[in-house]
């Protein structure tokens, strides 16, 4: 293998490793043509590790703007970081513990700091905490709970495992069609203005939405 | 320091190579040294809009390919000296170009020029990663309606994952009459959704069409509203600050004469 950039799987996520005498340029232009050639091992939400020290403190930056860009965390800790990706290897693991884990994953948040616009998606074990609009057309999918700050108009699921406890708040939640766990609602064919906060859970196997505060 | 700029929109049909062209005349006319790049290949239509048909020589493929100078594929504008068209092929198709060409292409037309404006076909695909390659600042264009603004918003969002940040919007088309009746988007609904500094409300105006088919952009008529707008446009890319247009009222009298069939 003739590759400057070599992948190998860990617990927690990948680590990179370069050949010698690569070039940072030659190493981020490697890197981009995978992530955007859809590498299967570039799966959203997964760490990628570079030993630290290996680039200079501005190269590593850009690293992980591109990386934070296709959805991915970027660290030089060779430790789980707080916002841990799912491991790869659940399946391996007993039903019990695989079920543990998914509850705590679904206790931790991934936060995405911009306007999620049509046609992108956002996929998470944990909630999601949005700090921006929820477009027409664009989708959240959360394993846990779905905070938008700001107007939700396109899709979301929360609870996408089953979890019926979790819910969906938005500064303005008018959003194309909204499921809990395996319970769908729409849009009411009729739009309404809404102007206050409200929040979306189930009750009685039906969604609901109530005002709150905040 | 010259600027790349390009006009794009997702759907089809919102005014991409209308907004283009006057552009284009507008800052010739403030004598900028213009370059229009049209990457629409195989329904190239910004030689028509500008009337430069007839002088076509060579094309964008045969500047990319390395067959010619794009010096003398550059065709210049008859009445606007400062003013050049490269135009694209009409028999190709949009996988004859690649975007690092066009990077190469336009950082060597860049000595040249102030300002090189290009011209995105519609879609999302090759032809479009290909014309905004080389741009540092995007104009997206939209119009008051669901399609084209949910299209816009999609395209904000690629030009976001191509790294483009510098993103711009005019709206198209806009009909003061059925914005007030509440029959169309307004602006207001628009910039909730897309979120973009907004550099141009356009009102639909039948001058345009006339334009078109004259092949002299509305931007020449001085009692085009449409144009009005356009050279308000061009006024903001040179960085000055100009207040948006009134939209037009239909007075009592003019809907009189409508009325009677007198217009």
């Amino acid at each position: 293998m003739s590759d400057i950039v070599t992948i190998k799987g860990l617990k927690y996520g990948l680590q990179l490793t370069f050949a010698k005498g690569a070039t940072f340029e030659a190493v981020q232009a490697n890197l981009l043509n995978k992530l955007e050639t859809g590498n299967s091992f570039f799966i959203r939400g997964t760490t990628v590790f570079v030993p630290k020290g290996y680039f200079a403190e501005e190269q590593n930056e850009a690293l992980r703007r591109m990386f934070h860009r296709h959805g991915m965390l970027f660290s030089t800790e060779l430790k789980r970081p707080n916002l841990a990706p799912p491991s790869q290897d659940t399946t391996t693991k007993a039903p019990s513990q695989k079920f543990r884990e998914s509850v705590e994953e679904a206790q931790k948040m991934m936060v995405i700091n911009h306007t999620v616009r049509g046609g992108q998606e956002i996929k998470a074990n944990c909630s999601v905490l949005i700090c921006g609009n929820v477009n027409p057309g664009a989708q959240i999918i959360a394993g846990g709970s779905i905070d938008i700050r700001g107007t939700c108009r396109g899709f979301v699921h929360a609870g996408a495992f089953g979890d019926k406890t979790a819910c969906v708040v938005a500064d303005r939640l008018m959003p194309v069609q909204i499921r809990i766990a395996d319970i769908i609602a729409r849009s009411p064919d009729e739009p309404e203005k809404v102007s206050q906060a409200e929040r979306a859970m189930i009750k009685d196997n039906r969604i609901i939405f109530e005002p709150v505060a905040r | 320091m010259s600027q790349i700029i390009v006009i794009t929109s997702g759907k089809g049909g919102v005014g991409k190579t209308t907004t283009t062209a006057n552009i284009g005349v507008g800052l010739a006319m403030r004598g900028h040294k213009v370059a229009l790049i049209d990457t629409d290949t195989g329904l190239r239509n910004l030689d028509l809009l500008l009337g430069l048909e007839n002088r076509i020589l060579y094309d964008l493929i045969d500047v990319t390919s390395g067959r010619v100078q794009y010096k003398k594929a550059l065709v210049r504008h008859k009445k606007y000296e400062n003013l050049y068209l490269l135009p694209t092929s009409q028999v190709k198709d949009k996988s004859a170009v690649n975007p690092e060409q066009l990077v190469k292409l336009c950082d060597e037309m860049k000595k040249e020029f102030d300002f090189i404006i290009i011209d995105c076909p519609a879609g999302i695909e090759q032809g479009f990663k290909t014309a905004i390659a080389a741009a540092d600042t995007a104009i997206v264009v939209t119009m008051p309606e669901i399609s084209a603004v949910r299209d816009a918003d999609k395209i904000i969002g690629e030009l976001g994952r191509a790294d483009k940040d510098n993103v711009k919007l005019i709206v198209n088309r806009i009909r003061p009459q059925m914005v007030e009746k509440g029959d169309m988007l307004d602006m207001g609904d628009i910039d909730e959704i897309l979120s973009v500094v907004c550099i141009g409300q356009v009102p639909d105006d039948e001058s345009v069409v006339v334009a078109t088919n004259r092949g002299e952009p509305a931007i020449t008529m001085s009692d085009s509203t449409a144009g009005q707008a356009y050279k308000n446009i061009v006024a903001r890319i040179c960085g000055e600050n100009v207040p948006f247009l009134k939209p037009q009222k239909e007075g009592f009298f003019a809907r009189l004469k409508k009325l009677f069939g007198l217009l």
